[in-house]
């Protein structure tokens, strides 16, 4: 453990901790203790939460330590040359960072200046940073690899020292992180070069007289050469993360390249902020409970009891779960209230940029009185006036309810203050469930994603793109990635051939052109595919998107090609608010014109469909202890006691189920033959669990199936009897031969399809076309599920066909999660029912599945006459 | 090859075959539609990695109907190259230097934007729009077809798809050939195309493709 006694001596804090008292402000302790850490060169993970000084913590250290450097000049110090890159998930936080860091510069009067890197940055301001790099960076992941997608990119990076990467926590889980570690072990590496380089010349100082100097590349001795005199061949890497479960691994996978500095883990840290923050969680009740609808509606009906809340209230921020659920909510609000137009704003990320950021700084402003708004405001600054919080419908986890919960009440001591509105009754129970995990502090872990070979496909193209690369040496970079450790070299080499001879091929017939290989050099020399690689490394974000235009001319947002695909001209739907009708589909662009239609569809986006976390679903199980003992307890949370007319009605048709209990409903319905299983172990899990399960029963009788699943429990509906009973119920649920039975079980190659269309995304197969292009780009579109097709026909063994089924693996079924949860269930009490009709367990599957036909009108009509008759019977 | 289905309009004896094309008896001929030669060229070219092979099995499967039904002429209802001339098509036109005697026409699709040279130097009779021959015409886009023609109309271009759903909501989708009442739309030839689904009207006629064999469905 560092002290920060020696920080405490230096000149770098004297200077920040006079600046900091003239404004009234202390440094924090944990903020000193990274300073002292950075000072050493170290590097580390910093936990804390938003709006607690976070980003201070470690941009601070940055500029005590080049105080520390130049104690008498580093005032008039200036074109020092990048020294901190910052690295930020998104760009809607750039602009704001970077405001506060200037800040600080103007104070201290130092000389530094801070650029922005993102794809709203302008051509002037790049070739600028081109010119003269400034000494802070604040960059997103993809706009740090088109920078090493440029010729003659490591001249940039000589004099770096620090790289922060803010908001890790957000970034870990997907493949943008994975881009981070690649950058980072690029930059690393280019370090390494560096320090081979000085040391060459520290020991050619020495003995003149010797052998001529050799460039090396060679990784054999361990290295700590001194930097002369403006070259840094130090790095320190630091995370900056909210409290998620697995911190020790987060920090591992962002440090681990420094192994190419021979840096040993276990001298970097993790730094807590241990700022306790209070939240208050307030659930919001229907009056009668036995009116509220079981499923199939977004929570609307509990609407005039939001009103009341926002009117109280300074600014609220009202999370939804989907974009199209949050357009509906925008709507009905200026329905229900309309003296509210003008003070309410909608936000999510198919909405035009330009109309986010004004509804961000507005935000600040404090003018709005609320927004509605997705997990697009999930992150970044504190938008002040925000007092009140509400979430509808399930968060999913406990770390993203608490992250939504913290985006309110951000003055010190202040209480955060977080409603939850159910959308359907049994979602209630999940509040009760919340409010549990919170008080015993229980956190999601976010799992690291490994092997990504489209990534590293896209990363390869980059740094041909670039200045070209050497395999052996690029190899070794990646290799140190936490992501790609167990890179196997075969592999590797498939990758290789796949970018420079694009697989198997026609021979001489074939003109397949992307990487070339000239003396070993591994480089992109067509201008034309360098452009288009560019302009394709910021699609990790977005996925078969279409633009969304007014046949007039001007821009509304962006659509999923899914939703529009299914659309007819002369169709209404909504969209930032608006009812736009479709005219037509038209180079990568949807053209609509303005309706006055009453009626219309609400996309349905994929993206926002998060499955219940594993630590919720636990918590849920245990909340359904109570309702399924029949004595009374005292403190019985009101969730709970609210939901008593449910309960007895699911206990009258079936049973609730104990947290050692699993529980099967098999009804007969005219659409055929249901069995409801209730695992509680969120939608993914069941999905899987569904097919796996279809296909055990298939074994013992021919007989086919079709799934529907939500985060409760899943469905198999068969137009035959199926044949479960205690006889072979335990072995259907049997954790043996689960990997072979995933396999075989038939969904597998339908995910993987779904799958697909990310991977051949970013592997680049797919090409979405660019401003100016598309016309002549429009003989190379393909959609992922013929490209699926395809490589699945003629090179099944394909690396990206294989991601796929991994993908489908590890993320779809959640293998480790799938064989926890079975042979949990081998050690629960199986109870199998009968009921004569549907049960309030089940409805909300059975309306969930009903989704994918009708639109959501009808739904909800065929609801309320689907639990008429329930009532009724 | 499974053995092709008779299909009878206008008196006219048409073989539907589960190799994506249809033999007309009467006039010897073989039609087919979007064959989109060259595509996984052009696609590789561009630097995105498809594999070749699929275009190698189109042409094998070409070999294979024309041996088959030796047929005198073969008439293609558009989309015959993808685009642009390429390595792949040089492939092309080597087999047809070997099947020099059969007359091939090409009534032109949006995709197929050679100069006239070109499908000259192949030895193909080129017709821009439509084509006719006895009771049958021929063209690319059943959409640009007068409505009150007396022909019956072979078409591709939309490459034809059915999705057969069955109780329990099971759904499968295939490529077909749909038969309305004044013309055909024909299934894609080539492998690497996808599928538009169709709903078909009353008095319709739809046979899938499913598992190398053409199945009536409608």
């Amino acid at each position: 453990m560092i002290t920060t006694i020696k920080l405490k001596k230096t000149k770098g804090y004297q200077v920040i901790t006079n600046w900091l008292d003239s404004i009234d402000k202390k440094p924090f302790a944990f903020q000193e203790q990274a300073w002292a850490q950075m000072m050493e060169d170290r590097s580390g993970l910093v936990n804390a939460p938003t709006g607690t000084g976070k980003t201070y913590s470690v941009f601070l250290g940055a500029v005590i330590h080049f105080i520390n450097q130049y104690p008498n000049d580093y005032q008039s110090k200036s074109k020092n040359g990048l020294q901190l890159i910052w690295i930020t998930p998104l760009r809607a936080l750039a602009k704001d960072i970077g405001r506060a860091m200037e800040e600080v510069f103007f104070h201290l009067g130092m000389n530094w200046k801070v650029g922005i890197r993102n794809g709203d940055t302008d051509t002037a301001e790049r070739a600028r940073q081109k010119r003269q790099m400034p000494e802070v960076l604040i960059i997103t992941p993809e706009s740090l690899h088109l920078i090493l997608a440029q010729k003659n990119n490591a001249a940039n990076f000589k004099t770096l020292r620090f790289i922060a990467v803010d908001e890790w926590h957000e970034l870990i889980g997907s493949k943008r992180g994975v881009q981070v570690e690649l950058a980072i072990s690029r930059l690393v590496g280019m370090k390494d070069t560096e320090s081979q380089k000085l040391k060459v010349k520290s020991q050619n100082a020495e003995s003149e007289n010797e052998n001529p100097v050799i460039l090396s590349l060679s990784k054999d001795a361990p290295c700590h050469p001194e930097p002369a005199e403006g070259l840094n061949s130090k790095l320190s890497i630091w995370g900056i993360s909210a409290t998620i479960g697995n911190l020790e691994e987060a920090k591992e996978v962002l440090l681990a390249p420094l192994d190419l500095l021979n840096i040993d883990a276990k001298e970097t840290a993790i730094i807590k902020a241990n700022i306790h923050k209070n939240i208050s969680v307030e659930s919001i009740f229907p009056d009668e409970i036995e009116k509220y609808p079981w499923a199939g509606h977004l929570g609307l009906k509990l609407i005039d009891k939001v009103v009341p809340i926002i009117n109280e209230n300074k600014t609220t921020l009202i999370f939804i779960n989907t974009r199209g659920m949050s357009e509906r909510w925008y709507q009905s609000l200026l329905n229900v209230s309309p003296d509210l137009a003008g003070l309410l704003a909608l936000h999510h990320g198919s909405i035009e940029m330009e109309l986010r950021t004004w509804v961000e700084e507005t935000l600040h402003t404090g003018k709005l009185k609320a927004v509605v708004s997705t997990a697009s405001l999930d992150l970044g600054v504190d938008f002040r006036p925000v007092d009140t919080v509400i979430q509808v419908g399930s968060p999913k986890g406990v770390a993203r309810f608490l992250q939504r919960a913290g985006r309110s009440g951000h003055q010190p001591d202040a209480i955060s203050r977080i409603y939850f509105l159910p959308t359907h009754s049994l979602e209630l129970v999940e509040a009760a469930a919340l409010k549990q995990a919170i008080k015993e502090n229980i956190v999601e872990s976010r799992e690291p994603r490994l092997l990504c070979y489209d990534v590293l496909i896209q990363y390869l193209n980059t740094l041909a793109v670039g200045d070209g690369f050497y395999p052996e040496q690029i190899y070794e970079e990646v290799k140190k990635t936490y992501g790609y450790r167990y890179l196997e070299k075969e592999d590797w080499d498939q990758l290789l051939h796949f970018i420079t001879s694009g697989g198997t091929a026609l021979q001489q017939y074939d003109e397949y052109k992307k990487v070339e290989v000239i003396d070993g050099l591994f480089k992109i020399n067509s201008r034309r595919i360098a452009m288009r690689h560019r302009m394709h490394i910021g699609t990790i974000v977005s996925d078969a998107m279409l633009r969304v235009k007014f046949l007039s001319g001007g821009y509304i947002g962006v659509i999923e090609e899914y939703f529009i695909s299914r659309l007819m001209p002369g169709d209404v739907f909504t969209l930032a608010g608006r009812n736009l009708e479709f005219i037509m589909i038209k180079d990568m662009t949807a053209i609509v014109k303005k309706s006055t239609a009453k009626k219309s569809m609400v996309p349905s986006w994929q993206g926002g469909r998060m499955p219940l976390s594993a630590n919720l679903g636990k918590k849920l199980r245990e909340m359904f202890n109570v309702p399924a003992a029949d004595t009374k307890t005292k403190d019985e949370p009101e969730e709970l006691k609210i939901l008593q007319p449910l309960f007895q009605l699911q206990k009258k048709l079936s049973h609730v189920p104990r947290e050692d209990e699993l529980l099967i409903e098999q009804i007969e319905t005219r659409d055929g033959f249901h069995l409801f299983v209730y695992p509680f172990e969120g939608r993914l899990v069941h999905e899987a669990m569904a097919a796996i399960l279809a296909y055990r029963i298939s074994l013992i009788t021919p007989i086919s199936f079709s799934f529907a699943m939500n985060d409760y429990g899943f469905e198999l509906l068969s137009d035959q009897p199926i044949p479960v009973d205690d006889s072979n119920v335990y072995e259907l649920f049997s954790p043996e031969n689960l990997l072979n039975d995933i396999q075989r079980s038939m969904n597998a190659t339908e995910m993987a399809k779904r799958k697909f269309r990310d991977i051949a995304v970013i592997g680049g197969l797919i090409f979405q076309g660019f401003p100016g292009e598309q016309k002549k780009a429009r003989h190379l579109q393909s959609s992922a599920s013929l490209l699926f097709k395809v490589f699945s026909e003629y090179e099944p063994n394909n690396v990206l066909i294989r991601q796929a089924y991994n993908e489908v693996m590890e993320q779809q079924m959640e293998e480790e999660r799938l064989r926890n949860m079975l042979e949990r269930i081998q050690q629960s009490r199986i109870i199998l029912t009968f009921p004569e009709r549907l049960t309030p367990f089940c409805f909300p599957i059975k309306v969930d599945s009903m989704r994918e036909d009708l639109s959501s009108e009808k739904l909800e009509d065929r609801v309320k006459k689907m639990q008429q008759q329930l009532e009724d019977g | 090859m499974n053995a092709p289905l008779l299909h009878i309009i206008k008196d006219q004896h048409c073989w539907l075959s589960p190799g994506r094309c249809i033999y007309w008896e009467e006039e010897k001929a073989l039609i087919l539609s979007d064959l989109h030669f060259g595509k996984t060229g052009h696609f590789r070219k561009a630097g995105i990695a498809v594999p070749a092979h699929v275009y190698k099995e189109d042409l094998q499967r070409l070999v294979e109907q024309v041996q088959y039904f030796q047929p005198s002429q073969i008439i293609i209802v558009g989309d015959l190259f993808h685009s642009k001339a390429n390595k792949e098509l040089d492939l092309f036109t080597k087999w047809r230097e070997s099947f020099s005697d059969i007359i091939i026409r090409l009534i032109k699709g949006n995709h197929d934007i050679l100069k006239d040279e070109g499908y000259e130097a192949m030895n193909m009779e080129v017709h821009p729009t439509l084509w006719s021959k006895g009771p049958f015409s021929f063209c690319h886009d059943c959409e640009e077809l007068k409505e009150d023609s007396e022909t019956y109309a072979f078409s591709g271009h939309i490459h034809p798809g059915i999705r057969i759903s069955g109780k329990a909501r099971q759904a499968l989708q295939f490529p077909c050939y749909y038969f309305t009442q004044n013309y055909c739309v024909m299934p894609a030839f080539s492998r690497f195309t996808g599928i538009a689904l169709i709903s078909p009207k009353k008095k319709e006629k739809v046979f899938a493709i499913a598992d190398e064999q053409v199945i009536k469905i409608l």
